[in-house]
């Protein structure tokens, strides 16, 4: 089916759903905000070496759990016959997927961007300097990795929701998304672990490790996206009322 | 209007149209692989009321679906205004009504309805004419969630209300409305059909006689029926009378609950038997008929 309607309409469809998001998943975003502010604030305030080390590792959690608005709006927008409506007026199901996936993000932005941001005005008031150590784990690791880890955790949700008969509380997808969301950013730790048993990893190292992690997210991302037209057909989008 | 699938459409039901019509050839659509429309063939060009009936599961969603695009066929084609509806110039030509709500959570009922005027390329003051159409105007800053399920139904029926085309596939407007609101609809929906066609789909059989010019019944997945409503007579017309006070005229009448009921070939027998009961001092009350000869279509 055609594109069914201007740029406008699209723009408006994404502020909408964000906004949406942003109400529906209020207790998430402002759970993974203040928590990452938390403990940001306490770590730089503890000492500038935990902080560098530490704040990095969590930020991907805080970004999945404040980004799980979107995955809300989506199972909801299913169930109550939204989506419907959309695919009736010329919304491709791939749309709507990325409609899903760009709230997800702006979302995930938020939580990463209020965190990091804050944090660091403690971290940079407390005294503390610019090291190598914090610009690869907030720069190269945390940031990207928080984004990859929400669009991982919206994608795989979105499947999920639509393969799945609808289901509710801590065993349906929304409940279970965020451990699964976090799983590339564990699965970057334990290497990076796992490449420092026999001795310490240069620069280099890890940042190949990072670089693959990420990479392979977003290829896992993009290949679901590309794929989204023959594995989720229109009528997994319907609602099952 | 003429059928492929459905031989029992005289030819002289197939009217001028306007041009705009909805043609089905041969469709054979479902979920999945499982295919629940069986090769359906319509043609529909007369702007009017087609009330779609049929048991829970015969396929009437199916089939709306398929019309408004959202389900593609397995085989067959819908075309609308002649052109394939997986074209955006078929697609803006109908409005389609599901049969869940379809509201979006998070947004106030005027929030929605504009959300919704966006999509359809409506104006913002057809928000607001909507709102005193339907009159729902004071549920404007509610949320779907502080909302019962007849202003749900309502608010989501305005929807189709924003801007006119040419078609309405209106897949049970009236379910979970109380019945005056429900015939607030149905008044609505009649004024809208005056131009337009108007697909229709309800349980109701009351309802499908009331507001429906032509019926299309669904079966199994096939179309069983598309007929006239007048046309439609059921095997047998039983008159339900209620009285003010007994009468040793009724004695011969069976009962059902305070009604006097009687068999008749058809409803033209009525006023003589209600003229020779009055000619007996009886006093009725209310005379209706009791069995909806629709039902027989269900059969």
């Amino acid at each position: 089916m055609s594109a069914p309607a201007t740029g406008n309409v699209s723009r408006s469809l994404l502020s909408l759903t964000i906004r949406r998001a942003s109400v529906t998943g209020r207790f998430f975003l402002v759970y993974g905000t203040a928590i990452s502010v938390l403990l940001g604030v306490l770590l730089a305030h503890v000492s500038g070496t935990s902080f560098a080390t530490s704040f990095p590792l969590f930020l991907p959690v805080f970004g999945v759990v404040g980004s799980m608005g979107g995955l809300l709006v989506f199972t909801s927008d299913r169930t109550k016959g939204v989506l419907e409506y959309l695919l009736a007026y010329g919304y491709s199901p791939r749309r709507l997927f990325a409609n899903v996936l760009l709230t997800t993000l702006v979302l995930a932005s938020i939580v990463v961007g209020i965190g990091v941001s804050v944090s660091l005005g403690v971290y940079f008031a407390e005294g503390h300097t610019v090291t190598s150590t914090l610009a690869i784990g907030v720069g190269i690791y945390a940031v990207p990795m928080a984004l990859a880890c929400a669009a991982f955790a919206s994608t795989v949700g979105v499947y999920w929701t639509t393969l799945s008969s609808p289901r509710l509380g801590i065993n349906s997808p929304v409940g279970l998304i965020p451990f699964i969301g976090i799983l590339p950013a564990l699965v970057t730790l334990f290497a990076i672990v796992a490449a420092g048993l026999s001795g310490p990893i240069s620069d280099r190292t890890l940042l190949l490790i990072l670089g693959s992690g990420m990479g392979l997210v977003a290829i896992f991302v993009i290949v679901l996206l590309v794929s989204m037209g023959r594995l989720l057909r229109r009528e997994r989008l319907l609602s099952p009322a | 209007m003429s059928t492929g699938s459905a031989p029992n459409v005289p030819d002289s039901l197939v009217p001028a149209g306007n041009g705009v019509g909805i043609d089905c050839r041969s469709v054979t659509a479902g979920y999945l692989g499982s295919r629940v429309l069986h090769r359906i063939s319509f043609r529909i060009t007369e702007p009017s009321i087609y009330v779609v009936l049929g048991p829970n599961g015969a396929g009437k969603t199916t089939l709306f679906r398929t019309l408004a695009g959202i389900l593609q066929p397995y085989e067959g084609e819908v075309q609308i205004g002649g052109e394939p509806i997986d074209r955006q110039s078929s697609r803006d030509r109908l409005h389609y009504l599901t049969h869940v709500d379809g509201l979006p959570d998070g947004l106030t009922v005027r929030e929605a309805l504009e959300f919704f005027a966006r999509i359809e390329g409506a104006q913002p003051r057809d928000v607001d004419r909507v709102m005193d159409q339907l009159e729902i105007r004071d549920l404007s800053a509610k949320f779907p969630s502080q909302l019962s399920a007849g202003q749900r139904k309502r608010v989501s029926i305005a929807r189709v209300f924003l801007r006119e085309r040419s078609i309405y596939l209106l897949d049970e407007p009236t379910a979970n409305l109380d019945p005056k609101v429900a015939r607030e609809i149905r008044e609505l929906i009649l004024k809208l059909s005056r131009e337009k066609i108007v697909l229709y789909s309800s349980h109701n059989l009351f309802e499908a006689r009331e507001i429906g010019r032509y019926v299309l019944v669904i079966k199994s997945g096939q179309i069983s029926r598309f007929d006239r409503i007048e046309n439609v007579r059921g095997s047998r017309y039983v008159l339900g009378i209620r009285v003010l006070q007994p009468s040793p005229a009724l004695a011969s009448y069976d009962h059902e609950g305070e009604y006097y009921l009687r068999e008749l070939s058809g409803p033209e027998e009525v006023p003589a038997v209600l003229r020779e009961l009055m000619a007996q001092g009886v006093q009725i009350r209310e005379a209706r008929e009791m069995e909806n000869p629709l039902e027989d279509l269900f059969t």
